[in-house]
């Protein structure tokens, strides 16, 4: 995006949603005591990789502005590492914020961060299955959710050496004892309500 | 009948309000619990916007003879003030105009009648501890001297650090030192307890810090004790067996009521203490404990007896001033890394660097490594604006602070410095202070980086600091700095909790004091006022100005209790006439013990000295400054009955109350009475050498010849005539009915004074008639129906309204100004001093396509229409406000102080009636000082956005079919956005309405945006260059209504203190007129800075204003044939002076 672009800032109820979400006001709730010092963009070790800084990322929070932040990949970039909530001045919940967008996207299943949800719910099944995460059966989980038989091809020079290094365990994908299967269905039930 | 009154704390504002209620006539005690006077500013060398100090500027202007005059960091003396150091308030008893106050007071080990600074002790000191006054960048003894300038300069002993080793006791060469063993031993303690080990550990820590100490191992044992001697406190176990502690507790109390007792007791058996606590014990210590938990606690049980013994003082009301800390950014995150990386300095310890006094002697090098400073950062709100830290306000101060730091170090490095100040808002909300940054950014290039830097890493191997941040685009940029400053904020003074619970007084949800709504100075307990600091972040100037509010507060319940005003009037001193007689001297020299007689050859001397026939007789005596001495003195005084007298001495300063009273002993006008300095010579001279050769005694002659010859000089001339007065007419006009108008006449009036008060309107009441609230929500109806009526009630108060002041002229104590009014015409009033409260409004404008819609509004406007309903919030979409419209740049370069927070109120009011609208607040800095920093919060809270924009790139407004288009460029997306709003709403800022022609004639001046200007900005902020005006509210400069009392209460308070007098006695050195010399050329008249001089045309003569003159001889120095003169420095005296001190220096 360059400077000279214009955006038009209009009233938000007329904004039509991109994406059907409400949840943002909890979301700009939780900044919107934000006074853009810029203090989370300096201190976030991620920032020199995001399209949009925090701080932008925070404005367009507050400004309502869906459609940009959920073109952004910055809060998918978020490692969590709470340097930005340690050192915010306002001790705003930044780093809560940033996976309170990751939801959203996990949960409306949006385009632009497809790889990064099936990432992590491929991570997550290996684990509900194990009680942790074999590396073989999260690749393949991955691979085939994202339903591309290039990607696998590209990953495969790293998954070699990888390999050859012993970092990759060799067990075969499989449904597991099913021992988390519990906490989970209790997790999801929570989330429900 | 009259009452002291009692300030706490002395510091600025502590030592204003007493020089204010002292120059009233009151008499004041005014304590402080550090060892020394001027609180955080003795600290302080420098302050904007001279980048100089003028603290001396505080001294009183008339009648100034009653008080020092010299440097006020040195010490201030004035005699209706007792200023009791080391001190602290205990107990407050009473009710308004009648409290029994008690005082602790450090025991002082030095003498300081005794003290001659030598620094012997110092020396052999073994204690070495940080030095506070340094802010912990040096080191220094146990005992030291709190302040290295103060005069008298006494070494004072730190009792927490001292050893008591005796070293300093024993090489005392006056004496001065008592390690107070002997006092302590008539303090007796009994401890109680059955093991053995215990009881004798105790013995021998008590016995080290010089208490009598009997042991005991059981009950019966103490009880035997306690009937065969008296005992001041018993250290009582509670778990003994036979009788236990409790028991012995209970007997002995009922036989020795008044013992005090403190239990000792393990873990186990706390709640049995707290029991034993019920029934009369005094405190209890928690087994084991260590004598650094124990000593202390023992030492201010005995101070707190002590004290005790000390009747309780009576005062009429209570000043408390007690002033603020700062911030300690070592704890919490600390991503700073202070106290860890030796060059990230806090603002105040930069400020001891910069000072001559400092750690480095004022040399611009890191102390770490000694390395020449190159580049300096400076980070703003370390400390404030931080909610994680519970600290939702900001600190006032501390912008300015940078800024001027910043420019003092340029100057300093010669212009090889590089300077930067990293910021989130650049608060420059005060009078000047705008134009103060733009000079720094433009002319001294200081440069100002908008953005928090988040943590600071360290170069282990340079030393140097290495500064993240990022700029507006999100770029990253890193920065290298030889220091980094924090600029701290405040926090509450240590021990304000406990005051607050002393006097029962709230304090706020940050722990600073509490003021009622609309008052300044007022808390919840009547008789009990707050000054200065203490109620928060103030600069100096605010501090003084509500110094000055706090005692005029204070004043008014004395008065309200029946205590009179008038000062009781002190018969003129008639001493009898020598002005016929030849002058006969006697010349005491003060031989400093046997020092000086061991290096001189008096016979000599007296020789030399009595070729002059005016010296009489030439005195050798010891030590002058001991009440021995003193006697010594009169006696020589008695017998030889001279009609002048030269004492030869150290620190002549000290003597001006001395010689008042030598003065009226003897029946000799102290005038007549000299004191010249031979420490300073002694000090540069060898007079210390154990054995000095002849040409060195010839040479110590010689150089002590020319000391007291020049005082000898001096002294011939003096002229013992009474010093001159004006008449007072006890009057006071005041000009502007608005809040603050009202406020200065009732504050005069309650003390007995009339007061006619102008307004120009046909009701009073200014802008609070169209104000409806505040940004705390206080409704401003009632305030100013209840002081409108108080006003019109007053039986001393003419109200003229419908009137303007047309001409003015006079002097200090009488005034003559022409009032017109609509229907009744001209009158001239007669008053003896004037108060300009003329106010201001709102500006006008044209920016913006102002006018060109109904959209368009200001914020006076917004308030209006949201009061009578012409614009309701709940069919508003969206509303943009501009801040900051005209203001802050040429040619109203100033912040009108108030926008901000009327936009934040209006913002809030409107979101709570409509949560669903859009507000936009389109601003540059947001001036949320102080405590209204928690409403930008709550603000951002509800949901209003605010968007920041530059000079460069001002947002445009553009009128379009039902709605006002506005576009601006959102520096944070770094994009250019466009709104539709339904309304626009725009701060305008405040100008005054002093006429400069008005303002003129009264013989004030104005600033260049036609503000009132001060005397001094920061140090008389209320008075006029000419004595008698005096300026409060929105003429003053842009204030909310609060401020806008202080300063009105504060204008009150300094006209007060000349309509008190009859007749104002001027000072001792005032500067006359030879008419017969004159030739009316007018000189002195331009040269005068004080406007005390006047040509009266019908005499035709130039006149002297005696009260208004302070004797500064411009006008002597600019008198082509020597008509002007200045008492005590005429053309002959002087060249006296001249030549015996340059024999001195030739011989």
């Amino acid at each position: 995006m360059s400077p000279a672009e214009k955006i038009e800032i209009k009233q938000r109820s007329e904004t039509a949603p991109e994406p059907v979400i409400d949840s943002l006001a909890t979301i700009r709730d939780m900044v919107s005591a934000c006074i853009q010092c810029g203090t989370c963009t300096g201190s976030c070790p991620n920032a020199f990789a995001m399209d949009l800084t925090p701080r932008q990322l925070w404005y367009n929070v507050l400004m309502g502005e869906k459609e940009t932040i959920f073109h952004s990949k910055t809060f998918s970039l978020c490692s969590v590492c709470y340097c930005c909530t340690l050192r915010c001045p306002r001790g705003l919940p930044l780093t809560e914020t940033m996976s309170a967008l990751k939801q959203i996207a996990a949960k409306e299943n949006l385009a632009p961060y497809k790889k990064s949800i099936q990432f992590y719910k491929s991570f997550m099944e290996s684990v509900r299955r194990h009680g942790r995460v074999r590396e073989m059966e999260f690749m393949t989980l991955y691979f085939l959710s994202m339903k591309n038989p290039f990607m696998l091809l590209k990953f495969a020079p790293l998954g070699m050496k990888l390999m050859g290094k012993g970092k990759v365990s060799f067990e075969f994908p499989s449904k597991g004892n099913g021992a988390l299967e519990s906490i989970f269905r209790k997790v999801e039930e929570l989330e429900q309500r | 009948m009259y009452k002291r009154q009692l300030v706490v704390g002395a510091g600025i504002s502590g030592i204003r309000a007493a020089l204010d209620l002292a120059e009233f006539g009151y008499g004041v005690t005014l304590v402080d619990r550090s060892p020394h006077i001027g609180g955080v500013l003795s600290q302080l060398d420098y302050q904007f916007p001279t980048d100089r100090c003028g603290m001396c500027k505080m001294l009183p202007m008339v009648n100034r003879d009653a008080s020092s005059q010299y440097c006020l960091r040195k010490g201030l003396f004035h005699e209706n003030i007792e200023i009791r150091l080391s001190t602290e308030l205990v107990s407050v008893e009473g009710e308004p105009g009648n409290f029994q106050v008690s005082l602790r007071g450090q025991p002082n080990l030095v003498d300081p009648a005794r003290c001659i600074g030598c620094g012997e002790c110092v020396k052999v000191c073994p204690v070495e501890v940080p030095d506070s006054f340094n802010a912990g960048l040096s080191g220094r003894k146990a005992v030291y001297l709190p302040v290295p300038h103060a005069i008298p300069n006494a070494y004072i002993i730190d009792t927490n650090a001292c050893s008591r080793c005796g070293e300093c006791e024993a090489i005392c060469p006056t004496g001065a030192i008592k390690l107070l063993e002997e006092v302590r031993k008539n303090f007796r303690i009994l401890v109680v307890d059955d093991e053995l080990i215990m009881r004798d550990s105790l013995k021998a820590w008590l016995e080290d810090e010089g208490f009598a100490v009997d042991i005991a191992a059981s009950g019966p044992e103490a009880m035997n004790h306690l009937s065969k001697q008296a005992y001041e406190l018993m250290l009582a176990d509670i778990k003994m067996p036979g009788m236990d502690g409790v028991e012995l507790l209970q007997k002995a109390k009922e036989i020795f009521p008044d013992l005090s007792v403190v239990m000792m007791t393990a873990y186990a058996t706390v709640e049995t203490a707290v029991e034993a606590m019920k029934i009369g014990a005094m405190d209890y210590l928690l087994k084991p404990f260590d004598p650094d938990t124990l000593i202390p606690m023992i030492i201010r049980i005995y101070q707190d007896l002590e004290a005790s013994k000390e009747s309780p003082m009576e005062v009429g009301a209570l000043v408390l001033c007690a002033g603020t800390s700062y911030f300690d950014p070592s704890g919490g995150n600390n991503t700073y890394g202070y106290g860890i990386y030796p060059n990230v300095v806090t603002s105040l310890e930069f400020e001891r660097i910069l000072s001559g006094t400092g750690p480095n002697k004022g040399r611009l090098v890191r102390l770490s490594d000694n390395k020449p400073l190159r580049k300096v950062a400076w980070l703003q709100c370390v400390g404030s604006r931080d909610i994680q830290i519970d600290a939702d306000y900001c600190s006032s101060i501390c912008c300015m602070h940078a800024i001027k730091e910043a420019l003092v170090a340029k100057e300093r490095a010669g212009g090889a410095l590089e300077t930067a100040i990293f910021y989130m808002d650049m608060r420059t909300f005060g009078k000047s202070f705008q134009r103060y940054r733009d000079q720094a950014e433009i002319e001294h290039s200081v440069r100002f980086e908008k953005g928090r830097v988040h943590s600071i890493l360290h170069d282990e191997n340079s030393g140097d600091l290495i500064i993240r941040h990022v700029d507006y685009s999100g770029a990253c940029i890193e920065e290298i700095f030889d220091m980094v400053v924090l600029s701290v904020g405040q926090r509450p003074a240590l021990g304000t909790t406990a005051l607050a619970e002393l006097v029962e007084m709230p304090l706020n949800q940050w722990g600073f004091g509490q003021t009622e709504p609309f008052s300044p100075t007022r808390i919840n307990k009547e008789g009990i006022v707050l000054g200065g600091s203490f109620s928060g972040l103030k600069d100096i100037s605010e501090s003084v100005i509500q110094a000055s509010a706090a005692a005029l507060s204070a004043s008014r319940v004395i008065h309200a209790a029946g205590g009179s005003l008038s000062p009781e009037i002190t018969p003129a001193d008639s001493f009898p006439d020598i002005s016929q007689e030849p002058p006969k001297v006697m010349i005491a020299v003060c031989t400093c013990g046997d020092l000086l007689l061991k290096l001189l050859d008096t016979e000599q001397l007296i020789r030399c000295l009595k070729t002059d026939p005016a010296v009489d007789q030439v005195a050798f005596l010891e030590q002058t400054c001991t009440v021995t001495g003193w006697e010594n003195l009169f006696e020589l005084v008695e017998k030889h009955k001279p009609n002048r007298i030269l004492i030869g001495s150290c620190l002549p300063y000290v003597f001006t109350q001395k010689i008042k009273e030598l003065g009226q002993r003897v029946g000799l006008n102290p005038v007549l009475i000299e004191v010249v300095d031979l420490m300073l010579m002694a000090q540069s001279s060898k007079l210390k050498a154990e054995t000095p050769s002849a040409d060195e005694i010839s040479k110590i002659n010689s150089e002590l010849l020319a000391v007291l010859g020049t005082g000898l000089a001096r002294l011939k001339w003096a002229d013992p005539n009474p010093v001159p007065s004006e008449k007072i007419l006890q009057q006071a006009l005041v000009v502007g009915g608005g809040i603050a108008g009202m406020f200065s006449a009732l504050a005069i009036a309650d003390h007995g004074f009339q007061v006619d008060l102008i307004e120009k309107e046909e009701i009073l009441g200014g802008n609070l008639n169209w104000l409806q609230r505040t940004l705390e929500g206080h409704p401003t109806k009632t305030l100013l129906e209840e002081t409108v009526i108080r006003v019109e009630k007053h039986p001393l108060i003419n109200v003229h309204t419908h009137s303007q002041v047309l001409s003015s002229y006079g002097q200090v104590g009488r005034f003559y100004s022409t009032i017109e009014n609509n229907e009744k015409g001209a009158v001239t009033l007669e008053h003896g001093v004037t108060i300009l409260a003329t106010g201001g409004a709102e500006a006008d404008t044209t920016s913006y396509n102002y006018g060109s819609s109904e959209a368009i509004v200001t914020q006076k406007e917004l308030e209006r229409k949201i009061h009578d309903d012409t614009i309701d919030p709940n069919r508003l979409g969206s509303i943009v406000m501009i801040q900051c419209v005209d203001s802050r740049q040429e040619p109203r370069n100033y912040c009108s102080r108030i926008c901000c927070t009327t936009a934040l109120k209006h913002a809030l009011n409107i979101k709570e009636k409509n949560p669903e609208i859009n507000v936009y607040i389109l601003y540059r800095d947001l001036m949320t000082y102080g405590f209204t920093e928690s409403y930008y919060t709550q603000a951002r809270k509800a949901g209003v956005i605010f968007i920041q924009y530059d000079l460069a790139e001002k947002p445009q407004v553009t009128p379009m079919d039902g709605s006002v288009r506005v576009t601006a460029v959102e520096p944070i997306i770094g994009q250019k956005i466009r709104i539709d709003a339904d309304l626009v709403v725009l701060a305008t800022g405040i100008v005054p309405k002093l006429p400069r022609d008005l303002a003129e004639s009264f013989g004030a001046t104005l600033d260049p945006d036609g503000f009132f200007e001060e005397a001094e900005s920061k140090w008389r902020p209320v008075d006029s260059l000419k004595e008698g005006i005096f300026a409060c509210g929105l003429a003053h400069s842009p204030r909310n209504i609060t401020e806008s009392i202080a300063t009105a209460e504060a204008a009150a308070q300094r006209a007060l203190r000349i309509l008190s007098y009859e007749r104002i006695p001027a000072g001792k050195v005032v500067a006359e007129v030879r008419h017969s010399l004159c030739n009316l050329c007018e000189r002195c008249i331009e040269a005068c800075p004080y406007g005390a001089r006047v040509v009266d045309p019908d005499l035709e003569k130039v006149l002297v204003n005696a009260a208004m003159c302070q004797g500064c001889g411009s006008c002597a120095t600019v008198c082509p044939n020597s008509a002007s003169t200045l008492a005590g420095f005429l053309d002959q005296q002087m060249f006296e002076v001249i030549d015996s001190a340059l024999e001195g220096t030739y011989s």
